[in-house]
């Protein structure tokens, strides 16, 4: 079964996600921070990366950077209510996969996941 | 040229003068010929050349009539008479002359114009045929004693001497009962105070006559009208005080108005340079009120200090009480006083035409405000020596005003008895404070909106992640519904934290509207920490986003404070958002922004907030608390302005200064809340 990462630190946001993906099939590990996302990630596989941006401490974009740097497979989507569409721009620049704003339709985001975890699957492959 | 150097409107005059047909001479105060004009020349024989620069009094035959004509001048300001001039022959030639006085702009004596005109045969000075020897010289009055016909008809047919007492009386009521018709300029002046020839009409002439030749006047009105050949009867008075040695002389109109009078009252003023001097003092005060700059109104309130000395008398005390149960009173004061005089200032100020517009009762003033008249008279009752007060005055072309109104009472012990009332419009001055108060309130408005700017990403984001659980779990809600073994218990989870949720949307939806929303203060005691810890709530995303760091202290015995909450919390946020921009580009070790709560060594409740950024330049110091001081690019500059003027307003004080170990500390000081419980 695919894992989904997701760092927000909203907790609500956190919790709701997390029924969300389990609802629809799919584990899920929630982080509340990109520090706490990253100490995992040195022991752990995951199929895809749900990141906010404005988080206290690491921000969302500092995390795309250092995935870009060290492991570019890992998918990442871009879940946030920033609107700012220079950062949105950067972070699709930098390799997120896909950029979708707060709140967002369960569909959209399945649809966003589903289609993040394929191309994860056919880069693994490779 | 010599004649250049006249004035060139003097030298007209100077023209004009010289060929007049009547006697133009001009002499200085001191009575030296200055200005002997040709026809002077015929009619008194000298040549101009040889009076100008003399003593005008020495070519008189008699001195002394001459020196009684110029003190007579000086009393008057003009005098009319004849006079006889030696001519350069040794002849004496009579003259029938008219002197005036001249002043000059400071009111001071400039000189004294004469006119002559040749009598033809000096005719001997009897006067006795002579209704008023000297109109402009005498007091004269026309009196009517109809109104006294009873007291007239009681007292025909006594004897003099058969009840001294009751006759007494009589004579006084005759007095009282007689009125005032019409009255010369001289008498005005001399015993009308301020009101004028035309106000006093219609009076009692007892209002005016001194108490103790009132019996003597009533007897000579008798022997008047008792003489059946209209001749004239007169007496000597004692000495008034006003007049010395008076002659009244009473004299009947004519047969056909037996009820109609002639007095004059003839006399010399007891000081003649005292008078000159009053004179001129009195034109110097009639033009300093005149021209002053406020609109003043000269009042004769001396009737009503009777009335209060009277009450007094009988032991009132509390004269508002005294008021509340003789409300006429008040009424009578408006329907009484009498308006004396105004000046240019109050003519304007109220739209009249002229001065008899504003010479009445003072009633009009206080039409729109009658409580301030009664105010004006509880002052002056207790003895106060002035009194102001905002009021609502209705102008004569029905603009309404509002004016600062201020009375200086008469001083008890003074003779004169004039109260001035000063009004100064201050309606545009009202107008101006209303749109001041407008515009503050409109500015710290705007400043709270810009405090709100500078938080909408935050705020829309805030708003964003409830509403993102919200939806997230009702759609999970629904696909666990949807399953073929719905499962309840976690549907009920998912419902019990949308509800949570948007309970927390809604107190962030709140928050922001309280603060945007425009709202008069409303003072509550409130405790310092709680609105400390609201204010986080507002921002502590948007400064930990940026990853700084706040850490907070509150100590436990914070006095309570009363303010408002809205406001005390924009004094927060601002400081917040300042110190979030102050440690933004630090390293990350110095990102932090430190708040404390503690009480104050003078039981105030003390708010302290510190950064670790590069402090405050030295220089700005002083004025970093200025409105539109900044030194950000962006910034307008007031929003230390605000956080000082709300915190002012709660009367505390707020202060910046660097720490010792780096960055900016501000320290907000509250006074702690009147203690009641």
């Amino acid at each position: 079964m695919p894992t989904v990462a997701i760092v927000d630190d909203d907790e609500a946001v956190r919790e709701a996600l997390g029924d969300l993906l389990m609802v629809s099939g799919l584990a899920c590990e929630c982080f509340e921070g990109a520090a706490e996302f990253l100490a995992a990630l040195r022991v752990r596989q995951f199929d895809c990366l749900v990141t906010d941006i404005r988080m206290p401490g690491m921000s969302g974009i500092d995390l795309i950077e250092r995935l870009r740097d060290e492991r570019a497979e890992l998918p990442v989507i871009v879940l946030s209510s920033v609107l700012d569409e220079a950062t949105r721009s950067h972070a699709l620049a930098i390799g997120a996969q896909a950029w979708l704003t707060k709140p967002v339709t369960d569909e959209h985001l399945l649809g966003a996941l589903a289609q993040a975890i394929a191309s994860s699957g056919s880069s693994s492959k490779r | 040229m010599t004649a250049t150097l006249l004035d060139p409107l003097e030298s007209d005059v100077k023209g004009i003068a010289e060929l007049a047909s009547e006697s133009i001479v001009i002499l200085d105060p001191a009575g030296i010929i200055r200005y002997w004009n040709p026809a002077a020349e015929r009619l008194f024989g000298w040549p101009a050349l040889a009076v100008c620069g003399t003593d005008g009094a020495q070519l008189s035959p008699a001195p002394g009539d001459e020196a009684n004509a110029w003190s007579q001048l000086l009393q008057e300001g003009a005098w009319e008479g004849r006079v006889r001039r030696r001519t350069r022959d040794g002849d004496v030639r009579v003259a029938r002359i008219r002197r005036h006085l001249r002043y000059d702009g400071a009111g001071t004596l400039r000189d004294v114009v004469e006119y002559a005109r040749a009598e033809p045969e000096a005719p001997g000075w009897t006067g006795a045929h002579d209704p008023v020897p000297d109109r402009s010289m005498a007091a004269s009055w026309e009196i009517d004693v109809a109104p006294a016909a009873d007291i007239l008809a009681r007292l025909a047919p006594r004897a003099p001497g058969a009840d001294t007492s009751e006759r007494d009386e009589l004579l006084h009521g005759l007095v009282n009962a007689a009125q005032i018709v019409e009255v010369n300029d001289r008498t005005a002046r001399l015993v009308g105070g301020n009101r004028g020839r035309a106000l006093m009409a219609g009076q009692s002439v007892a209002a005016f006559w001194p108490l103790e030749s009132r019996t003597i006047l009533a007897d000579l009105i008798l022997e008047a009208r008792a003489d059946r050949e209209c001749r004239s009867v007169q007496r000597r008075l004692a000495s008034d005080g006003i007049l010395r040695d008076p002659l009244v002389t009473v004299w009947r109109a004519g047969d056909d108005r037996p009820d109609r009078l002639f007095v004059a009252v003839d006399g010399v003023a007891d000081d003649d340079r005292s008078y000159l001097y009053l004179r001129a003092s009195e034109a110097r005060y009639r033009k300093l009120i005149h021209y002053m700059p406020v609109a003043l109104w000269q009042v004769d309130a001396s009737h009503m200090g009777k009335i209060y000395a009277e009450l007094r008398s009988r032991g009132v005390t509390d004269f508002a009480g005294h008021l509340d149960d003789h409300p006429e009173l008040v009424e009578f004061a408006a329907a009484s006083v009498p308006v004396t005089d105004v000046n240019r200032c109050a003519i304007e100020l109220v739209g009249g035409a002229s001065v008899q517009d504003l010479i009445r009762p003072v009633g009009y003033l206080f039409a729109e405000s009658p409580e301030s008249l009664r105010r004006v008279m509880i002052g002056r009752f207790s003895g106060r020596k002035n009194y102001s007060e905002y009021m609502k005055i209705r102008a004569l072309d029905g603009r309404l005003l509002d004016v600062r109104f201020s009375v200086t009472y008469p001083e008890p012990l003074l003779e004169l008895d004039t109260t001035i009332f000063s009004l100064e419009d201050v309606t545009e001055r009202l107008r101006i404070e209303t749109e001041l108060r407008q515009l503050q309130a409109d500015f710290s408005h705007a400043a709270r909106i810009s405090t709100l700017g500078e938080l909408t990403s935050s705020i829309a984001h805030e708003v964003n992640q409830p509403l993102a659980a919200i939806m997230t779990n009702a759609e999970t809600s629904l696909r666990w519904l949807a399953r073929d073994e719905p499962d309840i218990g976690k549907v009920a989870q998912l419902t019990t934290r949308i509800a949570t949720s948007a309970r927390r949307a809604d107190d962030i939806v709140r928050r922001i509207r309280s603060m945007a929303v425009k709202q008069a203060p409303e003072p509550v005691p409130i405790a310092l920490n709680d609105v400390v810890q609201e204010s986080l709530l507002f921002v502590r995303h948007e400064i930990e986003t940026r990853g700084i760091r706040v850490t907070t202290s509150y100590a436990r015995r914070v006095p309570k404070i009363v303010g408002d909450r809205i406001q005390l919390q924009q004094v927060i946020v601002n400081l917040l958002i300042n110190a979030a921009q102050a440690v933004e580009a630090s390293c990350e070790a110095d990102r932090e922004i430190h708040i404390a709560t503690t009480a104050g060594s003078k039981g105030e409740a003390v708010l302290t907030l510190r950064d670790r950024g590069p402090g405050i330049d030295p220089d700005h110091l002083g004025q970093i608390f200025d409105g539109f001081f900044t030194t950000k690019p962006q910034g307008m500059g007031i929003g230390l302005a605000i956080c000082r003027s709300i915190v002012a307003a709660h009367g505390g004080g707020v202060s910046a200064s660097n720490h010792p170990e780096g960055g900016a500390e501000f320290r907000v000081r509250l006074p702690p809340a009147r203690q009641a419980s």
